[in-house]
């Protein structure tokens, strides 16, 4: 059976690949791929977001999981989307030197934010969230 | 299950690591002082005293101290689990760590049993505070992972290494009579095939992944190297106590294999990595590897050749420099950046925090890189035509006037940029 842990971490890595296409051609000036491909790698994003915001983290604090760190992550989702607004900004002004440093920051602070749901956070929702688990992997892939 | 590891603020201040950081690169340059002034030459005289002073600037003054620095950020991040009062640490290690660097060195070239002395006790009262706090946090952690293991063996491994250290220093300033090429073979192979290389390891299985997005080391591979590592550290430990060269040649040779295994895999993981932009950090990195390679292979012509002296004295200069020296630099240049972006947007202030790239210029990583290659050929230069020595020690006091350069621009930046943040709120 699919665990929270093993479909998030996943989707954590797809939302990798665009963001790594679209850097390289932001730093070639290949303005258009780049925009194709942050455009992809944006929806990823807020799609990622949506699933853990609308679904996992109600259902984690309903089932009485932990406060602070569902606060702590949502924090972290606000720096992030933050820093793909100033990067969509970047893009529309073909500027290869901003895009390429906030998405060097992006990067970091995406990766340090995937390293503690997958270790601390998601492994947690499924043990607090066991016997739902089924209902709230249905309701995420609605998304 | 210890969900409080999730809190930023259990990042430790930016000040923490950034003391550590911005002081240990001196220590590089007393290193290039040391040898310039007393001419020393690892290939012409393996245990000079000058050249014990300037090896211990680099091992301890910068590698120690940048460490003990970058323990304080990883572990929260790494394992979920910060070191207890961490502004109080950070005091009780690097002052005594500064402080006892410097006797030991001044110890070493003068000849002076009292500096000797108080060294060892300097040195061993930092090094027990920093190993208590970190098996404190090591304890503590909810992670169960490979990194978490080559945490805690490496500093096992720094454990061992400080006091046979402290009893070879207490042997050098009483006259005590000692078995030294025993001892220093374990100190060395401790401090540096344990506590580097182990960290390094854990370090790796998480930042490899994360800075370049490659695939993830394979789980059995990356579960399996920690405590193979060690075992065959103590094995190596064992031979010498029991004088058994055969066990010695056997534990040596694993201990480079497993090594190497650590090397290649992260050379194939870091070519098989999605996000192919150029970046200094990486190639550090790379360097890294490919010299722990190089080391490998100068040992093991050691261990095959009648007259092994020259091939270790090149195989250690290439660990501590290419290896050890090189990642250090690959991750500094990536941490320090990110810190100081991340402690000035934690505020909640978005307008008018510099990106990572306007923090510490790419340009100056790239210039650094080359001149750290250069100082790394000098260096083997030196093993083959000794006057290579001076253009070595130029190199290597460029180097820690390079980082500091880096570093203290970093710092300015966060300072300016506060001071601006404050202003306009």
């Amino acid at each position: 059976m699919t665990t929270l842990a093993g479909y998030m971490s996943t989707d954590h890595k797809a939302c990798d690949e665009a963001f790594a296409i679209a850097e390289e051609a932001a730093l070639h000036s290949n303005w258009s791929q780049a925009e194709s491909a942050f455009s992809t790698f944006r929806q990823d994003m807020e799609h990622h977001f949506r699933m853990e915001e609308e679904v996992l983290f109600p259902a984690l604090l309903e089932a009485g999981g932990p406060a602070g760190p569902v606060q702590v992550m949502r924090m972290e989702h606000a720096q992030m989307n933050e820093l793909i607004e100033q990067m969509a900004n970047a893009l529309a002004d073909k500027d290869s030197k901003e895009y390429g440093g906030l998405s060097e920051t992006l990067l970091i602070v995406m990766q340090q934010h995937n390293l503690k749901e997958e270790q601390i956070l998601y492994p947690l929702a499924d043990r607090v969230l066991a016997a739902a688990r089924e209902a709230v992997l249905i309701r995420m892939q609605a998304i | 299950m210890k969900t409080a590891s999730l809190s930023t603020e259990q990042a430790p201040p930016i000040a923490v690591p950034l003391r550590f950081f911005a002081i240990a690169p001196l220590f590089l340059l007393l290193a290039a002082l040391i040898i310039a002034i007393y001419d020393t030459n690892p290939f012409v005289d393996a245990h000079s005293p000058a050249l014990l002073a300037a090896t211990h600037c680099i091992t301890i003054g910068f590698i120690g101290m940048i460490m003990q620095g970058a323990m304080q950020q990883i572990l929260p991040v790494v394992i979920g689990s910060p070191m207890p009062a961490s502004r109080q640490i950070a005091w009780l290690t690097l002052l005594p760590l500064i402080a006892g660097t410097l006797s030991l060195s001044a110890g070493f070239l003068q000849g002076a049993p009292a500096l000797l002395n108080l060294a060892w006790v300097l040195l061993g009262f930092g090094f027990v505070v920093f190993i208590a706090a970190s098996l404190i946090s090591l304890s503590r952690a909810p992670a169960k992972t490979a990194s978490k293991t080559a945490l805690l063996l490496s500093v096992l491994a720094l454990t061992v290494a400080v006091i046979l250290g402290a009893l070879l220093a207490r042997g050098y300033a009483t006259g005590m009579q000692l078995d030294y090429a025993k001892l220093a073979a374990a100190h060395i192979s401790l401090a540096l095939g344990g506590w580097v290389t182990l960290l390094i390891i854990g370090v790796s299985y998480q930042v490899v992944p994360m800075f370049q997005l490659t695939p993830n080391y394979p789980h059995r591979l990356a579960s399996a190297l920690p405590p193979a590592l060690f075992t065959s550290l103590l094995l190596y430990l064992c031979s010498i106590w029991l004088n058994a060269p055969a066990l010695s040649y056997f534990a040596e040779s694993l201990l480079w294999v497993l090594a190497v295994v650590f090397a290649l895999t992260t050379l194939w993981l870091q070519s098989r990595r999605r996000r192919r932009v150029a970046d200094a950090t990486l190639s550090f990195f790379r360097l890294g590897m490919i010299s722990l390679l190089c080391a490998a292979l100068l040992s093991a012509a050691a261990l095959l050749s009648p007259s092994p002296a020259h091939f270790r004295t090149l195989s250690v200069s290439v660990f501590i420099l290419g290896f050890a020296l090189s990642v250090i630099h690959g991750m500094l240049y990536k941490i320090v950046p990110f810190l100081v972006w991340f402690h000035l947007f934690r505020g909640g202030i978005k307008k008018g925090v510099p990106n990572m790239k306007q923090i510490i210029p790419e340009a100056w990583m790239w210039r650094h890189l080359w001149l750290h290659i250069a100082t790394l050929l000098a260096a083997l230069l030196s093993s083959v035509w000794t006057a290579a020595i001076r253009l070595f020690a130029i190199g290597l006091a460029s180097e820690g006037v390079l980082l500091c350069f880096a570093l203290y621009t970093g710092i300015a930046v966060y300072r300016r940029t506060l001071k601006k943040l404050v202003a306009s709120t």
